[in-house]
């Protein structure tokens, strides 16, 4: 580009590698939460499982987990991290077309032969990281290059200060790296066979696997999304974060206390208990920066809350933060040993994962991918009636959800230690399952609200596409007028 | 240090960042191999055998993980329900460990031998002819799946790099011998896997179906050991607390 | 005296009290930068803007660079 000709954002960043991210997150968006109603409803109706091994409750499950937090988050966090270290940075996307190419297809391969391998029976049956080692392989090739693209960046960046976003998006590559290398330590059964068997087994797998598990929440889905949520608040509300001294006492924080808390899914378990005590106690003190960084952002809009009366977009980003400080507060509650001895093994958890979820994680990639899209297509959303429709379907939809799973939990929990006048147990097992079928159903039909606002979501970004291809002459004005 | 240079020098924000993020897990993880109590020498516990590894194999690759349990914890409506809570020498052979972190259907750490091999193989075919409200899959694929052993050898070498004492040499078979007993060895010696593990399939009518080896065979007698491997009765009330 | 320390500071049973006290101190030391000088203050709060420096120049060539605290060169593509 010459220095004398205007300059334009599409051609000075890379847009095209975010593009390509952006619209498979909405693919695997819908599959993966298509394979979570129909897994919710195997549960309500479980002749829907029809005998037939690739669409089993035990085959399916980790095919929607995989699909929503690796496809669907993955990809969002791919493209978002991709065009916020861009912008903030002053600089356009380092190693060329073919290394963020590379990452993009790298990424979508691992992710659909992932799944295919599931339904095959092919898993290494650790939750949330059930990929076979070929796929391993892959990803973690896909996630040195994905390291190298967005560290060379900050270095090349033009702007003296790196801005807060990209150190959250920073320390969830980071830590995503150490988490996938030594919770995928394993020894493949031969080199041409795709089974393999975990290298650590017993007390010491399942630390390790907790300690993956729960900072995937932490870094995966909380860290990156809050690199995503530094960005899009600020710029949807169109003023400066709140405060930027808690952000990063915010980011250090948080950093620091979430790599403790993994065991807390491991209470009354053959784990020592000084560990599950020690994991206790620093889920409790994560609340502090949890908190801090919910009310970071919803203050950003202090002084302009009538937008929530007339943007639904902020009206998604706003939810989503008061979604994270409820879930970040009924985690640090589940922690507790006394609580846990209940809620454990129950739907209770289930539900809690996903108010996070949901309510946070979709709610925030949903409200900035609405803001994104139409400038990566320059053009303007084709309906924010449809946003607004969305928003309601997905809010009800997580209600539901959320209010199904408690009673289902709570009543299951009660139930389970219970016992009549003479010390005997008040109930089988089988009579608590019985008991769930109502808050399933309730469970499945929230699932489907929720989907159903995807699908809607989905249009409406096909039609604003579609829209952006037509003659752009359209009315230029009026284009940079809906950008305020 | 300023932190204003951590701001601007992206190099060290990194490092500082790994820093922060691996302390936690350091504490926490490292100890575990290292502290002798982590893990409770018990009598009893063994590596399981070339037809309960195919069995365990197929637990896993079915996702049961996702709805059972194998962790029972130290509560007394638990214990009534299911038997003695779990020890970390129960699952110390278990590559990876299958505690599970849901129970839509119960706990299987010690289902072995509750239920016999008929109503195991009929639960699995289908689970709601035995329990009308149940709301597990049926598996009936499985008693007709033929059981693939070719690779038994290459299993168990690879679990014994994972630190399972199979045995392969003299002196490895040697000390099985001295740990487990001679009968038990000769079932851990990974020349004698094919043998041993037709001999398995053998010798109890797991599936009900003679003369056939099936996936239901494998997974029948890996249920039917789960959590038989310690007599608990050897042990005075109380003896296992203290590992806690 | 100092010797003692070293002895104290060299013993692993030490360990918890000394990670306490030194991840403690780190945590008070960065509140206390993040939240002391006025000139700090303003220097930090004022990178609350990066994310509208360039903002949405591709909708509004005019505005455009104008904005740019750090004007330089190497925002254009080599």
């Amino acid at each position: 580009m010459s220095t004398n000709a205007v300059p334009v954002a599409t051609e000075q960043y890379d847009y095209g590698i975010v593009k390509k991210f952006t619209i498979m997150a909405m693919v695997w968006g819908v599959l993966g939460m298509l394979a979570g109603v129909y897994i919710a409803s195997e549960l309500a109706w479980p002749f829907l499982n029809f005998n037939i091994a690739e669409i089993t409750f035990g085959r399916l499950r980790p095919v929607h987990t995989t699909l929503v937090i690796f496809g669907f988050g993955g990809s969002a966090l791919f493209a978002t991290s991709y065009y916020v270290v861009q912008r903030t940075c002053q600089a356009r996307l380092w190693g060329g077309k073919l290394l963020s190419e590379f990452t993009f297809w790298g990424w979508q391969l691992a992710i659909a032969a992932g799944v295919l391998f599931y339904v095959s029976g092919y898993t290494q049956g650790r939750e949330y990281a059930e990929f076979i080692w070929p796929v391993d392989l892959l990803i973690t090739v896909v996630w040195v290059a994905y390291f190298v693209i967005y560290a060379m960046t900050m270095v090349k960046r033009s702007q003296p200060h790196i801005y807060v976003a990209n150190w959250f998006f920073m320390a969830f590559i980071l830590a995503t790296a150490l988490l996938h290398i030594f919770n995928n330590l394993q020894v493949p059964v031969a080199w041409n066979s795709l089974e393999s068997y975990a290298l650590f087994g017993g007390v010491q797998d399942a630390m390790t696997q907790w300690w993956y598990g729960h900072n995937a929440v932490g870094f995966f889905l909380t860290a990156a999304f809050l690199g995503m949520m530094y960005y899009f608040v600020p710029k949807q509300a169109g003023r400066p974060i709140y405060s930027y001294r808690l952000s990063i006492v915010h980011f250090w924080a948080l950093s620091f206390l979430y790599m403790w808390v993994g065991a807390h899914h491991l209470h009354w378990t053959a784990l020592p208990d000084w560990v599950s005590t020690l994991a206790a106690t620093f889920s409790i003190l994560l609340l502090l920066p949890s908190w801090g960084g919910m009310i970071n952002g919803i203050m950003t809009l202090s002084g302009a809350w009538e937008k929530l009366r007339t943007d639904p977009i902020m009206l998604f980003l706003i939810t989503a933060l008061a979604f994270y400080g409820m879930s970040t507060f009924e985690g640090p509650m589940l922690s507790l040993k006394s609580v846990n001895a209940l809620s454990h093994y129950t739907d209770w958890t289930v539900g809690h994962a996903h108010s996070g979820a949901l309510g946070w994680v979709a709610m925030i990639t949903v409200g900035s991918f609405y803001h994104l899209i139409p400038r990566l297509w320059g053009t303007t959303l084709y309906s924010t009636k449809l946003v607004f429709v969305h928003f309601w379907l997905a809010t009800i939809g997580i209600v539901l959800y959320i209010v199904a799973l408690w009673v289902a939990g709570i009543g299951q929990g009660l139930m389970l230690r219970a016992f009549d006048q003479y010390g005997n147990l008040a109930y089988t097992f089988i009579e608590t399952v019985s008991f769930m079928h109502i808050p399933y159903v309730v469970r499945a039909i929230g699932g489907m609200f929720f989907l159903s606002g995807m699908l809607l979501m989905a249009y409406n970004v096909r039609m604003t596409i579609a829209g952006a291809r037509r003659p752009a002459a359209a009315s230029h004005d009026a284009v940079a007028a809906a950008a305020r | 240090m300023k932190h204003e240079s951590i701001e601007i020098n992206s190099g060290l924000l990194i490092v500082l960042t790994l820093a922060v993020i691996s302390i936690g897990g350091l504490v926490e993880i490292v100890p575990l191999f290292h502290i002798e109590d982590t893990v409770e020498d018990v009598d009893g516990v063994r590596p399981y055998t070339p037809l309960e590894i195919r069995g365990r194999d197929i637990y896993v690759s079915e996702g049961c993980y996702a709805c059972h349990s194998q962790m029972i914890r130290p509560f007394r409506d638990e214990m009534l329900r299911y038997g003695h809570y779990s020890l970390a020498a129960e699952s110390q052979y278990d590559h990876p460990f299958q505690w599970g972190s849901k129970r839509t259907g119960p706990d299987l750490a010690r289902v072995g031998g509750k239920y016999s091999n008929e109503w195991q193989t009929q639960h699995l075919v289908n689970p709601q002819s035995l329990v009308p409200e149940s709301i597990m899959p049926g598996y009936p694929w499985l008693l007709e799946t033929p059981l693939d052993y070719s690779q038994i050898e290459e299993r168990m070498v690879a679990l014994k790099r994972a630190g399972v004492p199979y045995s392969q040499t003299q002196e490895e078979y040697d000390a099985n011998v001295e740990k487990f007993g001679k009968e038990m060895a000769d079932k851990l010696h990974v020349p004698n896997a094919t043998q041993v593990l037709e001999d398995q399939a053998a010798a109890e009518n797991w599936d009900g179906k003679p003369g056939e080896i099936t996936e239901m065979d494998a997974l029948v007698a890996y249920l039917q050991m789960l959590g038989t491997m310690v007599d608990f009765s050897k042990y005075e009330d109380g003896h296992f607390n203290q590992f806690r | 005296m100092i010797g003692d320390i070293f002895a104290w500071l060299g013993n692993m049973e030490n360990s918890k009290p000394l990670a306490l006290i030194l991840f403690f101190s780190a945590f008070v030391g960065i509140i206390l930068y993040v939240y002391t000088g006025k000139k700090r203050k303003q220097r930090l709060e004022s990178y609350r803007d990066i994310p509208f420096l360039d903002d949405d120049d591709e909708l509004d060539p005019t505005r455009q660079k104008t904005q740019q605290v750090n004007n330089d060169e190497s925002t254009e593509e080599k």
